[in-house]
């Protein structure tokens, strides 16, 4: 407790030290009876240790404070007890005593011995938390000299009254002085010239006790050469020891009870110096008004407001929602036994003098006898306006970072309250500010002083000072405000994004500005948000707040634990909302991230009531069911459930979830992809598409051919593909009923019955309608790579009627040089506005007839007949091109070649077009998959998704007679390649068509070549394979990307 | 506000059009892609009016479509900040209500609804002033101010305010039953 250093120059604070210390010694005697229980309450200051006019203003004061005991009878008396402490080591005299005789001690030393240089040094360190001081120290002194009346009667009032205003006016003159020396005060920042300061391990709990002892030990013991001890309330376990040296410090310790020998010493780095003995500003002081937080009871973590503190007796008196159990109440009132349910805790609820009026509560009118108001009391409690008044200690309830929540806040208000005018709640608002809260840039406005609603810009923020521009331009260019009287400020119409608060991270417009608080129309919710103002900044950036937590993002459809899944409507810090695919009403749950088992992720698809395919992004109305009449695009589908977004639909951020038959598909941008009903610029795509309702799964039909000559009549028949009828003929799979899970064709329909010849067992079975499920391909797209070629047939039948029926144009003939040429789909693509088909034929006409594919009997089978290995495609229902990601998904599940479905050009004319027949897999024309496919853009869908092989690219040749592996050399302006067979390419040199090739897939470690996107024709390495993804480091660049596997080859070695 | 600009866009055709059409081709995709799409910076494109010139077209290597840089003129649509318009009521509900002016939908919150008129549900939700004589509902012809925009990729969303003078309903269809 050796705090020599002592300023010289700091005369004036000395003689006013002096002044106190006369004064003190006045009232010492007639206090002393206090002195044990004010000694421990200040204790903590005593014990920090740094009393004893270590210098510089507040130093002195807070010395002029501890010098209330210097006492020369004190002293004795001390030492006394002192010695009974050392030996009996009783903690109710640690505080006291001890700290007095040492006070006195030291005070003499420090004046006896200043020591210029020191002082310098270690004035700033308790100027430094010094400045923190001045109301702790007013408000402790107040408590004290406060609570000396009521402990002492005979204590002349008004004189102590007298001597503490003096002090008070004292401090705050004292105060204006210290912040003129700001620049000194930096100066006097510990240096390596000064003391180190030393953290110290004792025992646990006895922080002070040791600092105590280790006073005493310096007072006995002239040789110690510490200079002080310091022991923090908040830091248990440790004290601090000032000294030059570690042994000093040592040296001092040594024989300490509550000091291990093998305690480590450490050194407390000089920057942090100043912070150990920096105080927390605590003293938020507890004014009315100010938002506060219960902290026990069954108002625990309850808002209430301060309507009066009494300082005096530490007590203030809150206003409070009641949480009131009338009924029990009234029970207990009435002497009937109470049963007390613990666990409950009532809601909280505004108390109503009618209620309980009704239950024979009395309710007691009076008038308090300080405030004049009146009160409800009811059982000893008292309401006012339907809030409890409460009193309690200061020590119940939370006072700082209190952020009061809208709601919280709302139920406070008054009608008619201007929240504005609510400066204390505001001040709690500021209060919780965090740093750097204002931006240059940032519009504000004054609140607060003379200035109030001056509007300005902020040009310079320095702490808490911030400079402004006003907007008036008479006033001068800046002027300069405290942060406290400035609040952020916005127009109506700004868009901003909320940084802090529940909402944080939402964005929206700004639709009204009441005082502080914003009205915000969200973005993505098309809600109101109400926000401070303070809590927000302005952006253009436009987000729900965060969108996406692991894997899963605003918007997914997910399969939740239970199986059943949903649509991510909205993501919160730790939870999704989900709108789960419940048809006949909207349930969202919260779920949270673990509760999620995967992203649904597949391209389905589903008939809407007229049998109409639907894939995602179609526009759709709702014609049944509660959402009848909405209308939107697909966004998701699974299980026959559609997800459907309409942006006129506020609620579940405008998601719908209906069920696919009550929907009809309509016009739109996609208008091209509606089945029937198509208006006559669609005639011809419409034509094509028709049968895509009955053609679904044409890969699952059965091997067998008879079923293409039945096909092919029920297709003459001239049946569109819509009605119950139409599904006679088509391949379907039973979900119930005994043979569930079988898969056959529909022979007859009656009624309510089907008669379904089963696929596996030969035999033909009735089941109910309701028992099947016409869509199978939305069920298992993964099947499809072992339909091999033979399996495929089938398809024709379902397909051919069309040719014959609608689209006469399209003879034969077409079709194979179609498929010959490009891919059909893109021929499709242009349909509308490309020539006659004929055209094609005619300037064709070798390719088609040299095409072995051609048989008589069912000419329009075979061109069909041909695409078989893209089954695949075919049986992809929702993947349009639109709708494909990434490449990947496209060929999926298929391995020939990854060109299926997406070859932008047609294969060469080459003269062995019967390669056609297991190669051109994207020729179906039929295929749904193709149906999806966005007219508008083919080139671009085209170019996006397709792997153009490079040359040295190691393939492998999926050609009868030339299987194996081989290296691209060349890459012809068709897409087909010149490969050089053999996994060194020392082979023939052939060409192959692409979808012949397939790029081998590159495992890691190898040397690769990207085939797409904008990295196409790099060479690089592979050095991680994460799902999907490969991890590629380029060659050129070194740099590390992360790209699709699929567009990964492996190069030749 | 509509503003009549020149826009230059490069369009890419497949090569199974070129031949003498060619140029009808490209206009007609051309509107076909244009035509009722959005940008941040000129708003809707409303109409295309016609075609300044067509440069050079450049064979994409590998695919063979041809790129054509095009000029064309258009008209645009953008609504602007302080922008008065007029729009029809599309949907009422308790926070305020949309409108539509052509492709840009208008939101008009509660608040920026003269306090007088208070929000009535029902079948037909509506807001409507205490006398009853003024009423917004759907179908409603308002006219408004715009006090904030927001520009999407493909919308652009503004909100509006009819709490000012001379704002408000200019053809009611309830008053005519």
């Amino acid at each position: 407790m050796a705090r020599r250093g002592r300023d010289e120059d700091d005369d004036e604070v000395e003689e006013e030290e002096d002044e106190e210390e006369a004064y003190d010694l006045d009232e010492e005697e007639d206090e002393e009876d206090d002195y044990e229980e004010e000694a421990r309450g200040r204790g903590k200051a005593a014990a920090r240790s740094r009393g004893s006019g270590g210098g510089g203003g507040s130093g002195g004061r807070k010395r002029s404070r501890q010098d209330n005991f210097i006492d020369d009878s004190a002293i004795e008396d001390d030492d006394e007890e002192d010695e009974d402490d050392d030996g009996g080591g009783r903690p109710r005299k640690k505080g006291g005593g001890g700290v007095r005789g040492f006070f006195d001690e030291e005070a003499q030393v420090d004046e006896d011995e200043e020591e210029e240089d020191e002082g310098e040094g270690e004035d700033d360190f308790i100027n430094d938390a010094g400045a923190d001081i001045p109301d702790d120290d007013a408000a402790r002194g107040s408590r004290s000299r406060h609570s000396i009346p009521m402990r002492d009667e005979e204590e002349d009032i008004e004189e102590i009254e007298r001597q503490v205003r003096e002090r008070y006016a004292r401090s705050t003159h004292i105060e204006y002085g210290e912040e003129a020396a700001d620049v000194e005060q930096q100066a006097l920042l510990p240096s390596v010239k000064d003391p180190k300061l030393w953290m110290v391990k004792c025992a646990i709990g006895h922080e002070r006790e040791t600092a105590i002892c280790l006073m005493q030990k310096f007072i006995d013991r002239t040789d110690l050469q510490i200079k002080s001890v310091v022991a923090l309330d908040h830091l248990k376990n440790y004290i601090y020891v000032e000294a030059e040296k570690e042994a000093h410090v040592k040296e001092a310790c040594k024989g300490l009870r509550n000091i291990y020998a093998s305690a480590k010493i450490t050194l407390v780095p000089i920057k942090e110096m100043a912070d150990v003995l920096f105080v927390e500003s605590k003293t938020v002081d507890l004014s009315r008004d100010t938002w506060v937080r219960m902290k026990l009871g069954v108002y625990k973590g309850d808002l209430a407001k301060v309507v009066d503190v009494d300082t005096v007796r530490q007590r203030v008196t809150v206003k409070l929602i009641p949480r009131m159990d009338l009924q029990a109440l009234a029970s207990k009132l009435e002497g009937r036994e109470v049963v007390k349910k613990k666990t409950f805790v009532p809601p909280p609820r505004f108390f109503n003098i009618d209620e309980a009026r009704e239950l024979h509560i009395r309710v007691e009118r009076k008038r308090d006898k300080d405030s004049g108001e009146y009160f409800e009391m009811v059982d000893g409690l008292m309401f006012k306006d339907g809030f409890l008044h409460k009193t309690v200690s200061t020590k119940s309830i939370h006072t700082q970072g209190i952020q009061p929540t809208f709601d919280e806040l709302e139920k406070f208000r008054k009608p008619g309250d201007d929240m504005n005018g609510d400066m204390a709640s505001l001040s709690t608002l500021f209060s919780n500010r965090k740093k750097g809260h204002f931006m240059k840039g940032d519009a504000v406005i004054v609140i607060k002083g003379d200035l109030k609603n001056l509007e300005g810009w902020v040009e310079k923020v320095e702490d808490t000072t911030v400079h402004i521009r006003p907007k008036l331009s008479d006033l001068p260019k800046t002027l300069a405000f405290n942060e406290k009287e400035l609040c952020k400020y916005f127009k109506p119409g700004d868009h901003v994004k909320v940084v802090s608060g529940v909402q944080e991270g939402a964005t929206g417009m700004v639709v009204k500005v009441d005082g502080h608080v914003l009205i915000i129309l969200s973005d993505t919710t098309k809600e109101h948000i109400r926000v401070f103002a303070d809590h927000v900044v302005e952006s253009s950036e436009i987000t729900t707040g965060i969108t996406r937590i692991g894997d899963y993002e605003l918007h997914d459809l997910v399969l939740l634990d239970n199986l059943s899944f949903g649509v991510i409507i909205r993501v919160e810090t730790e939870a999704f909302q989900v709108l789960k695919g419940m048809p006949d009403r909207p349930e969202v749950v919260m779920v949270k991230l673990r509760e999620i088992k995967s992203k649904i992720d597949r391209r389905a698809s589903a008939q809407d009531k007229s049998n109409n395919m639907i894939s995602t992004k179609d526009v759709v109305r709702v014609v049944e069911g509660p959402c009848k009449g909405r209308q939107g695009p697909v966004e998701h589908i699974h299980k026959g459930i559609l997800f459907i977004y309409d942006r006129h639909h506020l609620e579940h951020a405008g998601f719908i979830c209906a069920k696919a038959k009550q929907c009809l598909l309509i016009g739109g941008s996609n208008g091209g992809r509606r089945g029937n009903g198509m208006d006559a610029a669609d005639a011809r795509l419409g034509a094509l598409r028709t049968p895509a309702s009955i053609l679904q799964s044409p890969g699952k039909l059965p091997p067998r051919g008879p079923y293409m000559n039945s096909g092919g009549r029920f297709g003459g028949g001239g049946r569109g593909g819509r009605g119950y009828d139409a599904l006679v003929g088509k391949c379907i799979k039973i979900k119930s009923g005994p043979y569930k899970g079988y898969r056959g064709r529909v022979k007859e329909v009656t009624g309510v019955l089907v008669r379904v010849e089963l696929d596996s067992l030969m035999k033909i079975v009735t089941v109910k309608r309701e028992d099947i499920a016409d869509t199978p391909t939305v069920a298992t797209p993964f099947r499809e790579p072992r339909y091999s070629m033979g399996g495929e047939t089938p398809m024709h039948p379902s397909r051919t009627p069309l040719h014959p029926f609608q689209t006469p144009m399209r003879d034969p003939g077409a079709t194979p040089i179609h498929d010959g040429m490009r891919t059909p789909m893109r021929s499709r693509a242009w349909a509308p506005m490309s020539p006659p088909r004929d055209n094609w034929e005619d300037g064709n006409p070798d390719t088609w007839g040299s095409s072995p594919a051609y048989h008589p009997g069912t000419p329009p089978a075979r061109p069909y007949e041909a695409p078989t290995p893209g089954s695949g495609w075919a049986n992809t229902p929702g993947v349009s091109y639109n709708d494909v990601p990434t490449p990947r998904e496209s060929n999926y599940g298929n391995a020939p070649s990854p060109y299926v479905p997406s070859t932008p050009v047609g294969q060469p004319m080459t003269p062995n077009s019967a390669s056609y027949l297991p190669g051109t897999p994207g020729g179906q024309p039929m295929t749904p998959g193709n149906v999806g496919m966005d007219m508008m853009s083919p080139i671009i869908g085209g170019e996006g998704e397709v792997n153009w092989l490079l040359p040295d690219v190691l393939v492998n040749v999926l050609r009868a007679g030339d299987d194996g592996p081989g290296i691209v050399r060349e890459v012809l302006g068709d897409g087909s390649c010149r490969v050089a067979l053999g996994s060194s390419g020392n082979g023939d040199i052939v060409t192959v068509l692409p979808n012949e090739l397939e790029a081998v897939r590159p495992k890691k470690g190898d040397r690769i070549k990207i085939l797409n996107g904008n990295f196409r024709g790099f060479v690089g390495k592979l050095i991680g394979i994460d799902g999907s993804d490969g991890i590629v480091k380029l060659d050129d660049t070194y740099e590390v990307k992360i790209l699709d596997m699929v567009i990964l080859a492996k190069l030749a070695t | 506000m509509f503003f009549h600009i020149v826009l230059e866009r490069n369009m890419q055709l497949h090569p199974r059009h070129f031949g003498p059409h060619l140029r009808d081709k490209l206009v007609a995709k051309l509107m076909k892609d244009v035509e009722g799409t959005c940008s941040g910076r000129h708003g809707f494109v409303v109409a295309i009016t016609g075609v300044e010139d067509i440069g050079k077209g450049l064979i994409r290597e590998g695919t063979g479509f041809v790129t054509f840089p095009v000029k064309y003129q258009c008209v645009v649509f953008r609504p602007f900040k302080g922008e008065i318009l007029e729009a029809v009521v599309t949907m009422v509900n308790k926070m305020g209500f949309f409108a539509e002016a052509g492709p840009v939908q208008i939101f008009v919150s509660n608040h920026l609804i003269p306090d007088d008129m208070e929000f009535q549900s029902g079948d037909v939700p509506n807001y409507t002033t205490s006398d009853g004589s003024v009423k917004i509902q759907k179908e409603s012809e308002v006219r408004l101010k715009i006090i904030g925009t927001r520009v999407d990729a493909t919308e652009i969303f503004c909100i509006g305010t009819i709490k000012d003078d001379f704002l408000g309903v200019i053809s009611d269809p309830g008053a005519a039953v």
